[in-house]
């Protein structure tokens, strides 16, 4: 399943904060898009997903703002 | 003729100060009674929740920050003193201890309520300043207890007040230099972000001072459970750290009406157009403050900039003037870094925040804040922010944009 988190215009708390309300109701395999205007959020979420051990698909620039793409690989422990 | 009624459920910043805006832009339509302006409190008190941080880290004393609810309103709003079960928006009705009311408008400002129950082990382990006046003062009663170990602050998310773990960190590091025991103290700071503020301009401030202060910061840190016997708490990432005093900011949700109601999305909040805080269903309903899904920050700046937004809109619309009302986005968020200095958090929806230098000025300004926070909720402090700041909002349609 393929979830879409819009969080354009957000710069605090910021899309991670956004994206991580998708992921902690998201199920291992699901994918988050995530649409941000923050330019942080590609670093901050390329830094997340490593350290939490999920994938990033895509990060593309659109017009204005980032679609960053998340695989759900794995939750807790 | 039967007066039109605007509804306001919620009594907190949102609600009490769009409450007294919607009488004052329909004054003569109030007086005349072809307006009701009705708002709905769950409490006679209101409560000033920034003013939890004074009471957990600094002993305030808890009734500073409370003020009768009938005191902050324009004698002409009429309060209902009780708890709405539901609303329907089909019906366009309020439900209230089984009787029904019904609006031409209705605003939802229900706020956000923290919950340490959403993370198994956190509610029996932790010490929470978001849960009300008298959790926060027990967490400066166990602050005053300790004598030594590892300090735990650690935020979940999501959360109202974004600066307020951050400040809860560098207020626990005074705290116990003041007690003169920082030596015998541990201070850790984990937090879900992958900086130690989530915007990178303020973390940019913030980081060097809690390398300065000894504070252990851990980022990208989201809790999945406590285990109470261990002392420990685990995270979706797989750490895991250990305390003996645990300080959190829990995760928050939606206010139970909104559950009852089945009127918003899994956590609670309720979807607003993020600039003019109508709902995209229903015409006649705006939702403001924590109550929204609008990524933007639960902050008590917002619940007050995005009721004034609404109450325009709500008057420009019973008035026909064509005129529509759009949020900016403005936040300006005190945050206090210890040591007498604090930083304003300020952004908008296109603007994120920039980098600035700690100031004893802006700590005095957020101190102060509290006296003027009663007057801001009459609506009489908007025109001095609104000379150094700005109009919260843009205006599109007729004279508009």
């Amino acid at each position: 399943m393929r979830r879409v988190v819009d969080a354009r215009g957000s710069f605090c708390p910021g899309p991670l904060t956004e994206l991580i309300k998708a992921y902690k109701s998201a199920e291992a395999g699901d994918e988050i898009e995530l649409l941000a205007t923050d330019p942080g959020a590609k670093s901050d979420v390329s830094a997340w997903a490593k350290k939490s051990g999920n994938e990033v698909l895509e990060i593309k620039d659109e017009q204005g703002y980032f679609r960053i793409v998340v695989k759900v690989v794995r939750k807790g422990r | 003729m039967t007066p039109k009624r605007i509804a306001v459920v919620g009594g907190g910043t949102g609600g009490t100060l769009l409450a007294n805006k919607a009488v004052s832009l329909l004054r003569s339509e109030v007086s005349s009674g072809r307006v009701e302006v009705h708002l709905f409190a769950d409490s006679s008190e209101h409560v000033f929740s920034p003013g939890n941080i004074d009471i957990a880290f600094r002993g305030a004393e808890p009734s500073s920050f409370r003020r009768p609810e009938r005191n902050l309103l324009d004698r002409r709003v009429l309060l209902h003193e009780r708890a709405v079960e539901r609303v329907n928006l089909e019906e366009r009705a309020v439900y209230v201890d089984s009787e029904r009311l019904n609006y031409d408008y209705l605003v939802i400002a229900t706020g956000s309520v923290a919950r340490p129950d959403a993370i198994s082990g956190l509610k029996e382990t932790s010490y929470n300043f978001h849960t009300g006046q008298e959790d926060a003062r027990r967490t400066w009663e166990a602050l005053q207890r300790f004598n030594g170990g590892r300090v735990l602050v650690l935020t979940n998310i999501p959360h109202k007040c974004p600066p307020s773990p951050v400040e809860a960190a560098f207020l626990v590091e005074e705290l116990m230099r003041k007690r003169g025991i920082r030596e015998r103290v541990e201070v850790l700071f984990a937090t879900p972000y992958a900086r130690a503020y989530p915007a990178a301009a303020i973390a940019e401030v913030v980081e060097p001072l809690m390398e300065e202060r000894g504070i252990r910061l851990y980022t990208m840190f989201n809790t999945d459970y406590v285990d109470p016997k261990e002392r420990k708490v685990y995270s979706l990432e797989g750490e895991e750290i250990g305390f003996d005093l645990l300080i959190t900011v829990p995760p928050h949700r939606g206010a139970d009406v909104v559950f009852k109601s089945e009127i918003g999305d899994e956590e609670g909040w309720v979807a607003a157009d993020k600039e003019t805080l109508r709902h995209p269903k229903f015409d006649d309903v705006y939702v403001v403050g924590d109550a929204t899904n609008i990524p933007i920050s639960k902050s008590g700046v917002v619940a007050h900039l995005e009721a004034i937004v609404a109450a325009e809109n709500i008057a420009a619309d019973y008035l026909g003037t064509g005129k529509v009302y759009c949020y900016t986005g403005r936040i300006n968020c005190p945050l206090e870094l210890g040591g007498s200095r604090a930083v304003f958090v300020a952004a908008t929806y296109e603007r994120p925040p920039s980098r600035q230098r700690p100031s004893l000025m802006k700590y005095l300004m957020k101190r102060a804040f509290p006296a003027v926070y009663w007057e801001m909720l009459r609506g009489r402090v908007d025109p001095v922010f609104d000379l150094y700041l700005g109009k919260p909002y843009k205006v599109k349609g007729v004279g508009g944009a």
